[in-house]
């Protein structure tokens, strides 16, 4: 008789190798972690550019008032927030984070901001959507895409739920473009960051997965493949901050 | 990215100016939903401004439709925000609009009747008692500066034209301008009796 744990594909966590069923658990026990300072580690990390990328790709969405919006992996709410404003009364932004932790903090910060009404939270796994097809107009995923497990899938999910025509936004850490930059990053991702989360968070480790799980996300080119194979059309990608961070777009046909 | 960042700080400004009127973010949630597109001919600049509830929102990259998309040279649009007279800036010939005008006039309207409450601004950061004293000299400096700025500008024209003769005084170029409207009259009069006396004579012949 075979024994499952030895058939069970791996994939990694960070630089480790872990079997796919533990990913999602151990990334839950990261984000209960440093949920409370979520907020504050982003601004303290990228320098308040975090808010320049999310600005880009609210941009980019193209939304408008009475759109239907996903925003996966949202955590505190930052693109909610603004969609909501965008969308008005006539539409609604569903706030979705298969973590809990994440979720309330990102329900309290919004509630606490007065937005109320045309927005609702969803615990939710990326890559088993619990929605109908054909149901939103504009889905964004902000840094979440690398701490899924299985990419394609989520990829997948998102595609089924975009209305034809419809405009999915993937915002995530990717490759430097420049060599040099790319050397000054990685001793800024992991002498900083794993710093930075032991003075503010007393958590190294959380910081040392982000700054691993990055090095190990697709590179721009490879995460288009990725859309234009899952089936979206029009897949473009716009680097920023030197290539830090990338924004690709694709339409549902 | 450099250009996000801009729009950013600009608009982070222009929000707060624009808490500081009452009636402003009311009738900006009126307008939400609008998005304007506006294209700076010279220099070439392109961006958006997309109203709410919250003040304005200021897009370098929007991918959406623009309701209405206004042509301006920057010249016209330093003039179209710095003017009280906001809607004969948008009527003037270097400026054009396509679209659906009325949310752009609309925005212009709610700018143009902006008044800004900086005594409460002020208060904020110094204080009911220090803000008080400060309004009250700042309102006293500008009360003077403006009653200054008035008895110069009467003390200059009476200068030149009562005592240096330089230029004609104003109850003397009204009494001219009163003799020329009466002669132009006069003229005209004259004319008409002319065409009259001449009128029957034609009249004759014909006959």
């Amino acid at each position: 008789m075979n024994d499952p744990r030895k058939t069970e594909s791996t994939t990694h966590f960070g630089y480790q190798s872990v079997p796919e069923s533990q990913k999602a658990r151990k990334v839950a026990e990261v984000f209960h972690s440093v949920a409370a300072k979520y907020d504050l580690m982003n601004d303290v990390l990228s320098g308040g550019l975090h808010r320049l990328w999310k600005r880009f790709t609210i941009e980019l969405s193209g939304v408008r008032r009475g759109n239907r919006v996903l925003d996966i992996a949202g955590g505190t709410g930052d693109l909610t927030l603004q969609f909501s404003r965008l969308v008005g009364e006539s539409g609604e932004v569903l706030l979705a984070d298969i973590n809990d932790s994440m979720l309330k903090v990102g329900r309290d910060r919004l509630l606490d901001r007065g937005v109320a009404g045309n927005v609702r939270f969803v615990q939710a796994d990326a890559e088993k959507l619990p929605f109908p097809d054909n149901h939103f107009d504009v889905i964004t995923i902000a840094f979440g895409l690398r701490n899924v497990t299985r990419k394609e899938d989520a990829l997948r999910s998102m595609l089924r739920v975009l209305k034809p025509g419809g405009r999915l936004l993937v915002l995530e850490f990717s490759k430097p473009s420049n060599a040099l930059l790319g050397k000054v990053y990685d001793a800024y991702s992991f002498a900083f960051m794993p710093l930075a989360g032991k003075l503010i968070t007393n958590d190294a480790d959380s910081y040392r997965y982000l700054a691993e799980s990055i090095r190990m996300h697709p590179d721009q080119e490879t995460l288009k493949s990725m859309m234009a194979g899952a089936g979206f059309e029009r897949v473009t990608y716009h680097n920023m901050t030197g290539g830090i961070v990338a924004l690709h777009r694709g339409l549902k046909p | 990215m450099l250009g996000t960042a801009l729009l950013a700080g600009a608009e982070h400004g222009l929000n707060r100016l624009l808490r500081l009127d009452a009636t402003a973010l009311p009738r900006l949630a009126r307008l939400a939903g609008c998005v304007l597109a506006v294209h700076c001919t010279a220099p070439e600049l392109h961006f958006h401004i997309l109203p709410n509830a919250d003040g304005l929102r200021l897009a370098g990259n929007w991918q959406g439709e623009a309701d209405c998309t206004l042509h301006a040279p920057a010249a016209s649009l330093l003039r179209l925000a710095a003017s009280r007279q906001k809607t004969a800036v948008l009527h003037s010939p270097e400026v054009s609009l396509e679209g659906d005008s009325s949310s752009l006039l609309a925005l212009a309207g709610i700018l143009q009747d902006l008044e800004l409450d900086w005594e409460y601004e002020l208060s904020r950061w110094l204080g009911p008692v220090v803000t008080q004293l400060l309004a009250g000299s700042l309102r006293h400096s500008a009360h003077w500066g403006g009653q200054s700025l008035a008895s110069l500008r009467q003390n200059l024209a009476d200068y030149l034209g009562e005592e240096s003769n330089t230029l004609v005084g104003r109850h003397e170029a009204e009494a001219r301008f009163a003799e020329v409207d009466d002669l132009r009259l006069a003229t005209d009069r004259l004319e008409a009796r002319i065409a009259r006396l001449t009128h029957p004579q034609e009249s004759s012949d014909n006959a």
